[in-house]
C-alpha cells in the first residue's frame, strides 16, 4: 500500500534521530574504554605494549566498519551467539571507535615533550602522578578537537547499522520510503536530520582547534 | 662521608661512554661550578645525583642515600635534590602558584593554605610575588628561570642542582637570575652549578670543576683554578671562552 508522506513520517523520523544517538553514545562510552587501553598501550615505554596497540589499530582501521557490523551480527550468529542488533552494533561501533580514539589519544599524549615527565618526576611525582598532574590535563587539551571531530564521524557512520536491521535514522528513511515511495523527500529530511546533529560539532570542533592555538 | 660521593662512576649511551670513572665529593654549603665543553658530561653527571639517569658503575651518594642503587628511594631523596633545567620546564597548563604548590602537596602531604603561604614566600625570594596567578607563557624567560628556581625552592632541598639555567636566556635577563643565585648562595645552600658563565664561576663559587672526555680533568679553588690553570686542556678551554 502506497500512502502519502505525512507530518506523522516526519514525527517518527525525528524520533528515529534519538537512537542515531543513544548509538553513538553507547559507541563513544565502549570506545572511550577500548581507546583508553588503547592509548595507553601505544605511549607505553615497553615495546610489547606498543606493537599490541598498532597490531589492533592497524587490524580494525584496515577493515571496513560494514564488515565489522557483518562478523558481530552475521558472523557470531553462525558460531551459535544470536546477538540482538543493538548489542551487535554497539559491539561493532566501540571496536571501530576505539581503534581511532586511540590513536588520537595516543598522539596526544606522545606530544606533551619529554621535559615535562622529567620536571615532574624532579620533584618527586610518581609515574600515575605525573600522568594524572602534568601530562594528561595537557594532552586533553591537544585531544578535545580531534575527538569531537571523529564524534561526528561517528554519527554519520551509525547510519550503517541500518544494514543488520537497528531501527536508526537511515533505517527508519528506508522503511518510510518503501511505504511512501517517496525516497527524494524522505532522504532530503533524514540528510538534514545528520546535518543538524553534525553541524554544530563541528562548529564546536573548529572553535576548539582556534582556542588550542592562542590558549596555553 | 661527605655530603655527595661520586666514586668511580661510569654512564654509558649504548657504545658511546659519557662518564668514564668520576670521582667528585661535595661538602655541605659547597658552591660548586661545572665547566667545559659540550659533550664533556657536565650535564650527565648533574643528572645522575639526582637519579634522573641510572649509572652503569661506581657508586653515587647523596646525603647517605645510595642512589645507584636500583631499589633506592628517589622519589624521596628527590624531595630533597632540587634541580633547574636550561629549558625551565614549568607546567604551562597550571599558575605560577600551582606549579609550585604541585610538589609540596603531593609529594610532601602538606596543606593546600600553608603551601601557598610557601608559594607566596619562594616567589618573594625570586623577585615575582606579582606573578603568583600567572602563566608560563605570561612570563618572560628569565622570569620563568626565576620561578622554576622557586618551584625547586619550595621543596626546601639541601642541595640543589643547575643545569646550564642562563644558556637558554637572551643576554639581558641573564643577570636577574644569576642574582638570585647569588643569594641562595648567602643563604648557605649547597650548590652545583653547570655553567658557561665563567666570570660568575670565578666570584660565586668555592670550587670550580673543569669536565673534558667525561672525566673530572682539573679542579680547585675558584683563585687559583682561573690564574694557574693546569692542564693544557684546561688552559685551552679558558682561552677559548675568555677570549
Amino acid at each position: 500500500m502506497i500512502r502519502e508522506l505525512s507530518w506523522l513520517d516526519l514525527a517518527y523520523l525525528v524520533l528515529a534521530m534519538r537512537w542515531t544517538i543513544v548509538l553513538t553514545l553507547l559507541a563513544l562510552s565502549g570506545g572511550g574504554i577500548v581507546g583508553l587501553l588503547v592509548a595507553a598501550c601505544g605511549a607505553s615505554r615497553h615495546a610489547g605494549w606498543r606493537y599490541l596497540a598498532k597490531a589492533y589499530v592497524s587490524l580494525v582501521q584496515g577493515i571496513p566498519l560494514l564488515a565489522w557490523l557483518f562478523i558481530f551480527y552475521f558472523g557470531l550468529s553462525i558460531v551459535g551467539y544470536n546477538l540482538p542488533p543493538w548489542i551487535a552494533a554497539t559491539i561493532g561501533f566501540s571496536v571501530y571507535a576505539g581503534a581511532f580514539l586511540g590513536e588520537i589519544w595516543r598522539g596526544a599524549l606522545i606530544s606533551i615533550p619529554r621535559t615535562q615527565w622529567e620536571a615532574a618526576l624532579a620533584i618527586g611525582l610518581t609515574y600515575f602522578e605525573q600522568l594524572r598532574h602534568i601530562i594528561i590535563p595537557q594532552a586533553a587539551r591537544v585531544a578535545i578537537a580531534p575527538t569531537v571531530g571523529f564524534v561526528v564521524q561517528l554519527i554519520k557512520n551509525t547510519s550503517l547499522a541500518a544494514v543488520i536491521g537497528f531501527v536508526e535514522l537511515t533505517r527508519e528513511g528506508q522503511l518510510t520510503t518503501s511505504s511512501t515511495f517517496q525516497p527524494f523527500a524522505v532522504y532530503l529530511i533524514v540528510a538534514a536530520l545528520y546535518f543538524c546533529l553534525c553541524y554544530p560539532l563541528t562548529r564546536y570542533s573548529r572553535t576548539l582547534e582556534r582556542k588550542r592555538r592562542v590558549v596555553r | 662521608m661527605s655530603f655527595v660521593e661520586l666514586k668511580s662512576v661510569v654512564k654509558r649511551y649504548g657504545q658511546n661512554t659519557v662518564l668514564q670513572d668520576v670521582d667528585l665529593r661535595i661538602e655541605k654549603g659547597e658552591i660548586i661550578a661545572i665547566i667545559g665543553r659540550s659533550g664533556s658530561g657536565k650535564s650527565t653527571l648533574l643528572r645522575c645525583i639526582n637519579g634522573l639517569e641510572p649509572v652503569q658503575a661506581g657508586e653515587v651518594w647523596v646525603d647517605g642515600v645510595a642512589v645507584h642503587d636500583p631499589r633506592a628511594d628517589l622519589r624521596a631523596l628527590r624531595a630533597h635534590v632540587g634541580i633547574v633545567f636550561q629549558s625551565f620546564n614549568l607546567f604551562p597548563h597550571l599558575t605560577v602558584e600551582r606549579n609550585i604548590t604541585l610538589g609540596p602537596t603531593i609529594v610532601k602531604g602538606m596543606p593546600a593554605a600553608a603551601a601557598a603561604t610557601l608559594a607566596l614566600a619562594a616567589l618573594r625570594k625570586v623577585g615575582l610575588a606579582e606573578k603568583l596567578h600567572a602563566y608560563a607563557d605570561e612570563l618572560s624567560g628569565g622570569q620563568q628561570q626565576r620561578v622554576a628556581i622557586a618551584r625547586s625552592l619550595a621543596m626546601a632541598p639541601n642541595i640543589m642542582l643547575f643545569d646550564e639555567i642562563t644558556s637558554a636566556l637572551d643576554p639581558e635577563l641573564v643577570g636577574e637570575v644569576l642574582l638570585v643565585l647569588e643569594e641562595m648562595a648567602r643563604d648557605g645552600m649547597t650548590m652545583l652549578l653547570v655553567t658557561h658563565e665563567m666570570n660568575f664561576a670565578r666570584r660565586v663559587a668555592n670550587r670550580v670543576v673543569f669536565m673534558n672526555q667525561g672525566k673530572v680533568w682539573e679542579q680547585g679553588p675558584a683563585k687559583e683554578f682561573f690564574a694557574a690553570p693546569k692542564t693544557d686542556e684546561l688552559k685551552s678551554f679558558l682561552s677559548s671562552v675568555l677570549h
